[in-house]
């Protein structure tokens, strides 16, 4: 209940913020951009359109989440905003995971709102058959942006809002590139190969959640990898809400 | 107040002596609404790594009902002890008890209305969806939320606009808000700190209105102030803190008695009479145009300056006892720290 409550503020105070507006025009926006180009791309429309506004999906809800995600929780501390929260019947990790609902909540809304625009366009263009791609893809990116939010939170709960922006964007680099880092690892000496292959395992392992390039091809995924996407998703943010309430408990709040 | 001082400096020593039931120190008295227990903070520099004594060794109990008043300068540790109270710092040594329940515990905070220095909200609520969302925090159902949430913001004085941005709030609306947020869900404990900075004249005699209606209704009240005649006005009990230390616990009343008795004597105006050389230093005289004005610092003067006036046929119009405010003892009080501190 206290969680949804904060979840349900959160949710309030990221949509009425001019960020989030600004990102779903700059989506929409894309769109009508690859609609714009796609003539230039000789054929191969379908396949530009479609990797285009998945991976737009993705670099925006980034973007939000760096603009306002990473400053949730500092904000709320250094403008004191907390004690009105805290000095309630409310524990700090309730706290924690209703940021981390509402936020999530919020970028599943812009996920979905510029993937229905997209899946509407590949379906007006007539490139039916790609309808379940899109979908998939754009589900695959919503879990991909809740795993970075729950990474915003924890950083947002311990350090400063540039801080944990830094942060943020650190891990969704490295673990955008994960796989490779693994293989590296593989040919690399023995203990900076074990190094490398402790902070590959660490970061989030974004390529599960990544089928642009297929749906681009018009493929729809298996509901194998779209389980396993969720189940790791879930096992991910739920390890990372634990560590960063761990820190939050004996916080002291100045 | 000495009274007070040694019956809690006795019980304070028999708990820290007696042994600790393992699941966690016992209340002293669970009847009490808040109980403090050799409560200390001390803040660390995170780089100079700095120690600040924010709070030292805090024993204070406040019953229920009652209405207690924590004063002190700035600095003096004041929002450190309501902060530690209300879970939203941890304390270094000691420990707290809000209506019985430990203070680190959720369940503490259960009848808790809280209103921190210099409030600060979310500026993309309006009034009405910020004491809606505080009611329900605190446990209220989404309906009598509502309800609770229109009332308390028109009883601050606030309702005439409850869809007004909580960012085109002035400070006094801000200050008056938190106060709202603090009532709204009926709590049995208010703790307030400095409620009435910021309020102009009306405010913070609509704030000693709110709390004295609390007073009333059973709720016990615990704010912190530094402004004097607030304090004298409203609390059954004032705690003085200065320099992070408790120095002293009594009833405005006692305190007020404690000092000496000065006396004024005022007379008519007549001959000038000169003062006996030993009085010099204990009895002064101020001569003003109607009357003239005999000041005793000590009452036990008294009998004998009558009669000498008396004899010299003056002709006494008014013997008033001089009571010292609580400033005069509050100064004395923040004097004799500094010089403990510097000795
Ligand atoms: N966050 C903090 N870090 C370091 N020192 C602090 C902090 N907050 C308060 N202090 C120090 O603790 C003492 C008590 O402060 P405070 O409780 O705010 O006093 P008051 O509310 O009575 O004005 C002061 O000396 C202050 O400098
Ligand atoms: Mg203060």
């Amino acid at each position: 209940m206290i969680p949804l409550l904060i979840a349900r503020n959160t949710f309030r105070e990221a949509t009425r913020d001019r960020v989030l507006a600004g990102v779903v025009v700059a989506g929409l926006a894309l769109l009508a951009l690859t609609q714009a180009a796609s003539s230039l791309a000789m054929g191969e429309g379908r396949r530009f359109t479609v990797d285009l506004g998945l991976s737009g999906i993705s670099v925006l809800g980034l973007l939000v989440i760096l603009l306002t995600g990473t400053s949730l929780v500092a904000k709320e501390v250094e403008r004191r905003t907390i004690y009105n929260l805290l000095s309630r019947p409310i524990t700090r990790p309730a706290y924690l995971v209703g940021k981390w609902i509402g936020f999530s909540a919020t970028l599943w809304s812009v996920a979905l709102l510029l993937g229905l625009a997209l899946w509407g366009l590949v379906v007006l263009r007539g490139w039916g058959g790609q309808g379940l791609a899109v979908l998939e893809a754009v589900y695959l990116v919503g879990l991909e942006l809740s795993v970075i939010t729950a990474l915003a939170v924890m950083f947002s709960a311990l350090s400063t809002p540039v801080l944990s922006a830094l942060y943020t964007l650190g891990f969704y680099v490295v673990g955008q590139w994960s796989n490779d880092l693994r293989m590296l690892a593989e040919r690399l000496p023995k203990e900076l190969g074990m190094l490398l292959g402790t902070v590959a395992n660490l970061v989030p392992n974004l390529p599960l959640f990544n089928m642009r390039t297929l749906a681009a091809e018009g493929h729809s995924t298996t509901w194998l990898h779209l389980g396993l996407a969720s189940g790791y998703a879930a096992v991910y943010v739920a390890c990372v809400l634990c560590l960063a309430t761990a820190a939050f408990e004996s916080k002291d709040f100045k | 107040m000495k009274g007070i001082m040694q019956t809690s400096a006795g019980s304070i020593a028999e708990w820290q002596t007696a042994d600790r039931p393992d699941p966690g120190p016992t209340v002293p008295d669970p009847g009490l609404a808040v109980c403090v227990r050799g409560l200390a903070k001390h803040y660390v520099h995170p780089w100079t790594l700095r120690v600040t004594r924010g709070l030292e060794a805090l024993d204070l109990d406040v019953r229920r009902g009652e209405v207690m008043g924590l004063l002190g300068p700035n600095g003096a540790g004041k929002s450190t002890t309501l902060k530690l109270l209300t879970g939203l710092l941890k304390p270094t040594h000691g420990q707290a008890w809000l209506m019985g329940e430990p203070a680190e515990s959720t369940a503490s905070r259960r009848s808790l209305g809280f209103l921190p220095e210099q409030p600060y909200f979310y500026d993309y609520l309006n009034g009405l969806e910020y004491l809606e969302l505080a009611a329900q925090l605190s446990g209220m159902q989404a309906g009598t939320a509502r309800e609770r949430a229109r009332h308390w913001l028109g009883r601050v004085g606030l309702g005439e606009r409850p869809r007004l941005g909580l960012r085109k709030y002035s400070k006094g609306m801000l200050q008056r808000l938190g106060l709202a947020a603090a009532l709204v869900h009926d709590p049995e404990l208010l703790i307030l700190d400095e409620p009435m900075s910021g309020l102009d004249p009306f405010g913070r005699r609509d704030v000693r209105e709110l709390i004295t209606e609390q007073r009333e209704r059973g709720v016990t009240v615990l704010f912190s102030s530094h402004i004097l005649p607030d304090v004298e006005m409203l609390c059954d009990r004032v705690a003085i803190m200065i320099g992070g230390r408790l120095t002293r616990v009594a009833t405005v009343g006692e305190l007020v008695e404690d000092g000496a008795q000065a006396v004024e004597i005022r007379c008519a105006p007549g001959a000038l009479l000169e003062l006996p050389k030993h009085w010099v230093g204990l009895v002064s005289r101020t001569q003003r145009a109607d009357e003239s004005v005999f000041r005793l610092e000590d009452e036990a003067q008294l009998a004998d300056v009558l009669g000498w006036l008396l004899q010299a046929g003056v002709q006494v119009r008014a013997v008033t006892p001089q009571r010292p405010t609580l400033e005069t003892l509050f100064l004395a009080a923040a004097e004799a720290e500094r010089e403990r501190r510097s000795a």
